[in-house]
């Protein structure tokens, strides 16, 4: 089981992955938002298609956080 | 009891640790608990901020493919017929807050735009010499006969307004964005 220290750059690893994804998010909702204003509305259903894909990796990665947090938590009760 | 005496000052002595003063044992700050909270708390909020922009998205791909009002109703042109080769006209279409630009080019075709410049909406004005729609503003230009940008800050089209003979008047009768 991981100790806390080891939890906490994890944490910040997973959370600069995040961070990424939603960077790439604000340039998806960026260029729907100028596709649609151009009336190129073919692409707005591909760019909502690769947010939602983009928002299931990003939940992934925070569920990785949730089971690694109990596990730390339980190591820590354990300990005390 | 000497042995139940707790003296941080002694703790602290301890090869590899520093020393401890009274003041961090009467009120310790926990900097590694405190940044797992933080670091955790932050990527919950990031998720968030995730499934917020997906939301957005999704809004934006509705509103996108909601189906289109009717047509405008087509509006008259006045003194469209007068325009020279070469001149211009302006006009209002759909309401009276839309101004539109009426071209006419050498070839005597005539042509009509939105006059709002896709950029930061200034009002285009034309330019027969060089066949184009110019901005003033920020120095953007349009193809005179497609309405797409050809140079400047612009990125988008014109909005193109379609038109049709009745008669002997030019009415608009619709807008291609």
């Amino acid at each position: 089981m991981e100790t806390r220290r080891q939890a906490v750059t994890l944490f910040t690893s997973v959370s600069l992955l995040i961070g990424i994804i939603v960077i790439i998010q604000l340039w998806l909702v960026a260029a729907a938002l100028d596709a649609l204003l151009g009336g190129q509305t073919a692409v707005l259903v591909p760019a909502a298609i690769a947010s939602a894909v983009l928002l299931v990796i990003n939940a992934g990665l925070l569920r990785l956080i949730v089971r690694l947090d109990s596990r730390v938590r339980r190591r820590t009760e354990n300990d005390e | 009891m000497p042995a139940q005496n707790h003296d941080p000052d002694a703790e602290g002595d301890r090869p590899g640790r520093r020393p401890v003063p009274r003041w961090e044992e009467d009120f310790p700050i926990q900097t590694e608990r405190d940044h797992y909270v933080a670091r955790r708390e932050f990527a919950k909020f990031l998720t968030l901020g995730s499934a917020l922009l997906t939301l957005a998205n999704v809004a934006i791909a509705f509103v996108g493919l909601r189906p289109k009002k009717d047509r405008p109703p087509a509006t008259l042109i006045e003194l469209a017929s007068s325009v020279q080769p070469g001149g211009s006209l302006l006009f209002r279409y759909p309401t009276d807050q839309d101004p539109c630009i009426l071209i006419r080019s050498t070839t005597g075709k005539f042509l009509a735009f939105s006059q709002v410049c896709t950029h930061l909406s200034c009002a285009v004005v034309h330019d027969p010499e060089h066949n184009q729609l110019f901005c003033p503003c920020h120095r953007g230009s349009f193809s005179e006969t497609e309405g797409r940008p050809t140079a400047g800050p612009p990125t988008r089209s014109l909005p193109r307004i379609k038109l049709e003979w009745r008669d002997d008047d030019l009415y608009a009768v619709g807008i291609e964005v």
